[in-house]
Parts: C-alpha cells; structure tokens; sequence
C-alpha cells in the first residue's frame, strides 16, 4: 500500500516479510484437518472418537504446558467418549424425530422450486 | 554498573538520534575496560518488531472453539488471552568486528538506512544498532537506539481507490483530498461527494481516520489485527438526502500528532484510511454506509 520507492541498486534489499492470518489459513492439527475433510458423518464421529484427536488438541501450547494438556486429556478420554457417544446419539435423535417433521413440513416448497428453479434446487440438495 | 549489571560497560553511542531514509547514522561503542577473552564480536543494524501472536494451542483447534462456547459465554470467538505482544530483532547488516587479539576495545560502524526502512513508532519498529559479543566470560548484547521518521518525500504514494466495508450503498460516497500523504499533526484537508442514489432519510454525517494493524510473523502463527477509528468529526446531523442530488461537505480532520507513519515491517506493518460514515435517522431499512480511502501517513517535513 505504501509503495515504498524501489531499492536503490547499493542497500540491502527488503527481508521477505510473514504470512498473515488470511495468507495462512485455518490452524488445525492433522488429526482435525481429516475430520473436517470426511464427508461421510459415522466416519466423521469415529475419528473425532480416536484418541490421536483429543491427544492433538494439546499442538501449539509451549513445551511443558503441552505435556501437562496431553496428560489431562488422556485421564478425560472416558469421558470424551462419552461426549462422542452422546452427540452421536443427539445427532441422530434429531434425524428420527425433527428432521422427518421440517421435511413434511416444507415439501410444498421444495416441490415449487423443484419445478420453478431446478438449477437451484439441484444445487441445494447437492452432497457438500 | 552493579552487581547484577548486564552492560558490562559497554556503551553505544549513534549519532544522529533521528535520521530519515537515506541518510546514514554511526555507532561508536567504547567500553570502560577492556573485554578479553573475545571469541566474535558483531554489530548489527536492524529493528526491534513489535507484532502480535498466538501463543496457546491451535487457533481453530476444536478445543479452542469448545472452549469459547462453553466457558466464556459472555465473549464468544474471542479465546481471550491466547494472544501475546512480543517483538522479534530483525537484521538488516552485519558488520563483523576484528578480533585478532581476543580484545574488545572499541568499534565503529556506520549504516545508510534503506529507503524502504518502516518508521520508529511503538506499533512497528525500534530502529538500533546491536552489539553482540561471544566471549569465554559473559557475552555481551547491547544496543544503541535511534529513531528513524519517514517524510513526504520518502514515499512514493499512489492514489488508491475507496473501499466499501460496510452499507449497501444507498448513497455514493467519494472522499476527495488533494494528496494521498498526510504528516501527523497536520489536518486532513478534502471533501465528502455525496449523492443518494434515492429519496432517502435526513442523514448524519461524519469522518474519521482509522488505523489498521496487521501481524504477519514469519514463524509464529499470527494474532488478530486490528483497526482503530479515530473521534468522529460530525460534518452535520439531519441533513437533507434527495435522491439524484450531489453536494459536498468540506472537512479538515486533525490527525493525532503522534500518529505512527504509515510502515511494512517483516512481522507487521500499519496502514492509514480516512474513512467516512452516513447514519440514517429513523428505524427503517437502510444500513449504515461505511467507506474508507487509503492513505500515507508520515511523520517529518
């Protein structure tokens, strides 16, 4: 933004300057990342289940912390397991009984796009 | 120097206390007694760069977005208190000094400072000369400050164009000011162009400054940036908005003196805007019109 004049041919050239947060990127471990990615949403609660997902929550903290985090969270996997489980079952809790109701519920509008605006209607029940 | 002293007598004098892109400053380091046992001995030239970091887990780690929802439920999204200020030495030139005879004496250096140097200020950059001494003893890390302060001739501004970031534009804004570089202290001289694009709500009217901070550390992952407006300066309130109308409404809008010039630094860099804002009266639709232009702010002659 500056436009800082060019370097003149005897000083030394500018440093290469850092990322920024947008240049960088979301800041997930790896564990995460592949969770995120998974499509499938059993596949996605099985690995959220493993312990290398909570184990990885404790990246980034300063050495010591990070092991003391790490400890913490391997005396808590029972009980992330059962927060797994409990969301999985909410999950499909939800599926059984709301979901039914909203889709009866909005049919008629789902027919009326279906046949006004198909590109749009096909791209809303598009798997993403 | 007492007991615990880290100076070790050593002193680094730089003359002139205040230089401007391309003009050269000189160290003199001149210690009490003798340092022996040298191994190296180095002076560099470089800045101290302040910026912002996160320093606690990852930033969109699950943990970090359970942990505002569940436990700081008055600041959702904010993770309070895993940012950190801290500043990193940035090395321009090094300039080795001889050390045949294990014997640190004196030294002297000097640096022409780079036309693209960031400008002093407590946001960006601690401009000094650094010696740094390996020896068989305590080593020795001392540095000479000086400020560097950017002048208008020492940027080459373009004009840019305005920015929307907030509003639908109901009405179109144009901030108009003869120059894109403004020194701090001074005001910020122009006009507001504005033409509603419809019969709309009597409208208040204001401009401010706004100064933008951006953290880009080259290892660290970096913290929010932030902008800070400046105190509105009210051009009107009720005035008058008819739809394919044009007026304008002249401003001089002081800008802080201390103002830190505009700067891109290796982990952070500050950007200026003069930005302009139109509240609508009444509660009805339309939005509030937030428009800013980029700007160079420096701070010598």
């Amino acid at each position: 933004m500056t436009a800082a004049q060019p370097p003149a041919p005897n000083e030394p050239p500018p440093p290469q300057r850092g990322q920024t947060l947008e240049e960088r990127g979301r800041d997930v471990s790896a564990a995460q990342a592949e969770v995120e990615a998974e499509t499938s949403k059993v596949k996605q609660y099985l690995k959220a289940a493993s312990p290398r997902f909570l184990w990885q929550m404790a990246e980034g903290y300063p050495v010591v912390l990070k092991q003391f985090i790490q400890f913490c969270l391997i005396i808590i996997y029972p009980a992330w397991i059962f927060f797994v489980i409990f969301a999985a079952a909410l999950h499909v809790l939800f599926y059984v009984t709301v979901y039914p109701v909203l889709w009866l519920l909005f049919w008629p509008m789902r027919a009326y796009q279906k046949k006004h605006h198909p590109e749009e209607y096909a791209e809303s029940q598009r798997k993403k | 120097m007492g007991l615990f002293g880290r100076s070790g007598g050593v002193r680094i004098d730089v003359v002139p206390q205040v230089v401007r892109p391309r003009q050269t400053v000189t160290a003199t380091v001149s210690v009490d007694k003798p340092l022996d046992k040298v191994t190296s001995a180095r002076l560099e030239w470089g800045y101290d760069n302040f910026y912002r970091y996160h320093w606690a887990g990852r930033a969109d780690s699950a943990a970090a977005a359970g942990n505002d929802t569940l436990w700081m439920a008055g600041e959702v999204g904010t993770s309070y208190g895993s940012e950190r200020d801290t500043d990193d030495w940035v090395c321009v030139t090094r300039v080795e000094v001889p050390t045949a005879t294990s014997e640190f004496t004196q030294a002297s250096a000097s640096f022409k400072i780079p036309s693209w140097a960031p400008g002093s200020s407590p946001q960006v950059a601690r401009w000094g000369c650094r010696l740094v001494i390996d020896r068989g003893g305590r080593d020795v890390d001392e540095r000479g400050e000086f400020q560097v302060v950017i002048g208008a001739g020492d940027v080459d501004a373009v004009e840019e164009p305005m920015e929307r970031y907030m509003g639908n534009g109901d009405t179109e804004i144009d901030i108009v000011i003869p120059s894109p570089v403004w020194r701090a202290g001074d005001p910020i001289t122009g006009h507001l162009a504005c033409r509603p694009q419809q019969d709309l709500p009597t409208a208040d009217i204001a401009v401010y400054w706004q100064r933008e901070r951006e953290h880009h550390p080259l290892e660290r992952y970096p913290g929010q940036g932030g902008s800070l407006d400046g105190p509105p300066l009210h051009l009107g309130k009720k005035i008058p908005m008819h739809g394919g109308t044009e007026f304008g409404l002249p401003f001089a809008l002081p800008l802080p003196a201390d103002a830190a010039p505009t700067a891109t630094a290796v982990h952070s860099s500050l950007s200026w805007f003069i930005g302009a804002r139109i509240f609508y009266s009444g509660f009805t639709s339309h939005q509030i019109e937030r428009v800013r232009r980029p700007i160079v702010v420096v701070n010598a002659l």
